[in-house]
């Protein structure tokens, strides 16, 4: 009976622990948050809080997607040159389609549906050679990575092409609803984006096939779960979103230029592993995701209004990443 | 030479629960190779644990000719000269024979490896062990048998008194077993005491000297090789087999649920045929590597096939995948549960209701209450024992575990259930829990194919048995009209 007891008092010390590792990132935002409100000026306000949510929505919503490919197990390098595409495409379309006589706004929702079609095209080639080829997605999307860079570059002629697009276009990067200090329509897109990809994972059989696949692949083969198809679903929702965010970016700076986006998909990845995603896959939650993104957007912030240079705040970052995969590397080590 | 000895005094291991090993008393000297055989669970593997300084005796010494060993950890037991050969393989595919005998330990040279001296030292082993390998070949491009001489060779670098070798063939095909022989022969002309550990009967013969049976952790008789019939080994490792029946309740239909026909696939099964009928518990017996395994794969869609066909309910089935048959009505449980059938980090819940998605769910949208309902049913039918629904599977044990596995298909109201090996490694409780859920299953009308290498089991639960040899269905038997003894034989008949 004594041990019994002793076991259950145990158990209990370990599901507290638990929970507290379980939400250990939001324990340490609240912290940041509370110290940076008393510690810099001009932090806790709402103009602040919109231009945070404003400049983090564009690689925000690409995080959202690549949480759903690293719980599928997966890894998609790409995003970074589909975002510049993706500005550019619509860019050139408007620019060599009015003069055709195409209405402007039909051209920018040609540019949009074409690439829109490349970024799908380009997801579903990566799922099919993970699956048919056995090729790792590491490899596959790394040279997309190229190659779309050099197609941006090729159909941009290698400089920005600016001015070009409506103005409805413009402002799904950088326009706000409720005039001059409203919310930021780049943070209400980052929401929605949110909300879908979280009904996805939670409550779909997509979703939970996503973390069957990442968790185990063969096991969820052999339990007849479509592992295929679950794959390329992820690796080309996380396209889908690289090109909302291209759309995003290019309308914020109102240019379509290749060199948007550079360098992105480790921002993207460091994000979705603060959040708390095992980079082995079959772990993770898109809530995390969001927070990961969120403390990346306070701490940069925080560190600019503190007046720290560049290269500081990428030490601090490296800090605060390697933290957050140890956190979650012990969290692992326990729950085994 | 000298003359060596490894010896044991009244040796006894407890597990909580159970006792591994109970008052051994053996000898093992050199120049011989001595047998050590047993069916599953009677203690062999404890023996050997003990030897390679894994585990301590609970009471009981053993000694090294008439010194007295105590071993802390393997290493100790590599310092007395005692070395294990385990049978999954240890080398390193992409360097050489050579490193791969020495690794760890390279010869050095003004601070760099001494290749010369290193291929020369491997060339020397390798002929002693007369394996006639290049030591600068990679281990990746060496057959089956040819690894194995390497890593016994590595074995032999260390200078052993003894060898333990721990089932040294079961990767090997038929005809690089010979060639294995010559090594081990190689071996024991060097003088070193060769313990080599098979379930394998055939080829006792060949290889032994002596042979020593342990029977559910007791020692059954040490006997030299030339004093003993085959059947003699076998009565020692089964005994007087008390086999429990099943529940004579169990009605098997007259309508056939399920047609395999003429099923083949290059190099594991050739052209296997046979029908389930409704109700019906179909047993096949076979070794490891008679391509069992490769058959239920086969006929689920897991794996390809090359011919043939499987008719389920009238409905003939050529290209299928596990999805086609999960929705046919069939279900797996696969041999490695850990590694096939369950995903460890994910929660037991969850784990219970992957196969059966298309089923709690409405449409692409989640139930959430269903699926709860779907786990907690399994739960509550199978027994599992769960300290929360929503704890890693990994927490459970394996006995719970292939419970997870099989509520995961029962959920899908499976018309056929194919079982692999679902025993393996779990204690004789879950075992016959195990054998009460296929029975139950039955009463509802459930076919089950049940593959096993424990004849006993097969003998206990199936209403007909098949035997597998070689990828081929050899002969089919009446487990009511057949002993232990005589299925044990036509298991492992060599032709």
């Amino acid at each position: 009976m004594e041990n019994a007891a002793a076991g259950r008092q145990v158990f209990n010390q370990k599901r507290v622990g638990l929970f507290l590792l379980d939400h250990i990132m939001e324990v340490f935002l609240i912290a940041l948050i509370v110290g940076l409100t008393f510690g810099a000026h001009g932090f806790m306000t709402w103009d602040n809080w919109m231009n945070i949510l404003r400049s983090n929505s564009l690689r925000g919503v690409i995080a959202l997607g690549m949480t759903m490919v690293i719980i599928a197990g997966q890894i998609d390098l790409s995003i970074g040159s589909t975002v510049a595409l993706a500005g550019v495409i619509v860019a050139r379309s408007c620019r060599d389609l009015t003069p055709l006589g195409v209405d402007i706004n039909l051209a920018a929702v040609i540019g949009m549906v074409l690439s829109l079609a490349v970024a799908v095209l380009f997801g579903w080639m990566h799922g099919s050679l993970v699956h048919r080829a056995g090729m790792p997605s590491f490899i596959i999307t790394l040279a997309s990575k190229f190659g779309l860079y050099g197609l941006a570059a090729i159909i941009s002629g290698g400089y920005p092409i600016a001015n070009q697009f409506p103005d409805w276009f413009n402002q799904i990067g950088g326009g706000r609803v409720g005039g001059q200090d409203g919310v930021p329509i780049a943070a209400i897109i980052l929401i929605v984006a949110f909300l879908i990809v979280l009904f996805i994972m939670n409550n779909t059989t997509t979703g939970r096939a996503t973390y069957a696949v990442g968790g185990n692949p063969e096991s969820a083969r052999l339990s007849g779960i479509n592992v295929g198809k679950t794959i390329v679903f992820a690796l080309v929702i996380v396209q889908v979103m690289a090109v909302i965010s291209g759309f995003m970016t290019s309308g914020q700076v109102m240019a379509g230029s290749y060199s948007f986006g550079f360098g992105w998909e480790l921002d993207v990845i460091a994000a979705v592993i603060i959040g708390g995603t095992s980079f082995l896959g079959g772990i993770g939650t898109v809530w995390g995701t969001l927070l990961g993104i969120v403390f990346m957007g306070v701490i940069t912030n925080g560190m600019t209004l503190l007046n720290f240079d560049i290269y500081t705040q990428y030490i601090v970052r490296a800090v605060i990443m390697a933290l957050a995969v140890l956190v979650s590397s012990y969290r692992a080590k326990v729950k085994a | 030479m000298s003359d060596l000895m490894i010896r044991t005094e009244h040796i006894t291991k407890d597990y909580p629960g159970t006792r591994a090993l109970e008052d051994i008393s053996l000898s093992f000297g050199s120049g011989q190779v001595h047998a050590l055989v047993g069916k599953n669970g009677s203690g062999k593997s404890t023996l050997v644990k003990i030897f390679a300084g894994a585990i301590k005796p609970t009471s009981g010494n053993f000694y090294l000719n008439d010194e007295k060993l105590h071993f802390n950890a393997t290493s100790d037991a590599y310092d007395k000269g005692i070395v294990t050969v385990y049978q999954e393989m240890s080398l390193v595919p992409g360097l050489s024979v050579a490193e791969n005998i020495f690794l760890g330990r390279l010869p050095q040279k003004y601070s760099s490896i001494d290749w010369r001296k290193t291929y020369k030292m491997a060339g020397v082993l390798l002929k002693k062990m007369k394996l006639d390998v290049d030591p600068r070949e990679k281990v990746s491009r060496l057959s089956m048998w040819q690894s194995q001489v390497v890593e016994i060779t590595k074995a032999l670098s260390f200078n052993p008194k003894v060898i333990l070798l721990d089932e040294p063939t079961s990767s090997l095909a038929q005809n690089e077993v010979q060639s294995l022989f010559e090594a081990v022969r190689a071996l024991r002309d060097q003088g070193v005491v060769v313990i080599y550990i098979t379930h394998k009967l055939q080829e006792l013969p060949q290889i032994a000297d002596t042979v020593t049976v342990l029977r559910d952790g007791r020692l059954i008789g040490s006997v030299e090789m030339d004093e003993v019939e085959h059947k003699d080994i076998i009565h020692m490792m089964f005994g007087e087999v008390k086999v429990q029946s099943r529940p004579k309740d169990i009605q098997i239909q007259d309508d056939i649920v399920m047609e395999v026909k003429g099923l083949s696939r290059e190099g594991w099964f050739k052209d296997v045929s046979f029908s389930l009928r409704r109700g019906e518990v179909l047993g096949i017996a076979g070794m490891l590597g008679s391509g069992r395994t490769e058959l239920l794969h086969g006929i689920f869609g897991a794996d390809r096939v090359d011919r043939g066909e499987v008719i389920i309910e009238g409905k003939t089935y050529k290209r299928a995948n596990p999805i086609k048959m999960k929705n046919a009505g069939i279900g797996l449980t696969p041999e490695n549960r850990k590694k096939e059938g369950l995903i460890l980090i994910h929660s037991i819940m969850d784990n219970l209701c992957y196969a059966s998605m298309n089923i709690t769910d409405n449409g692409w949208v989640e139930n959430k209450g269903r699926r709860a309902e779907f786990a907690s049913r399994q739960v509550r039918e199978l027994e599992i024992k769960v300290p929360d629904i929503k704890a890693a599977c990994s927490s459970l044990s394996g006995g719970n575990q292939q419970k997870v596995v099989v509520g995961n298909w029962l959920n899908t109201s499976p018309k056929i259930m194919l079982y692999d090996e679902p025993s393996r490694g779990i204690d004789v409780n879950a075992k016959q829990q195990i054998f009460e859920i296929m029975w139950t299953q039955a009463r509802k009308g459930v076919s089950t194919v049940f593959v096993s290498t424990e004849l006993e089991e097969l003998l206990e639960v199936c209403h007909r048995i098949l035997i597998m040899r070689h990828g081929k269905i050899v002969a089919e038997v009446n487990p009511d009209a057949v002993s232990i003894n005589e299925l044990y034989e036509t298991c492992m008949r060599g032709d």
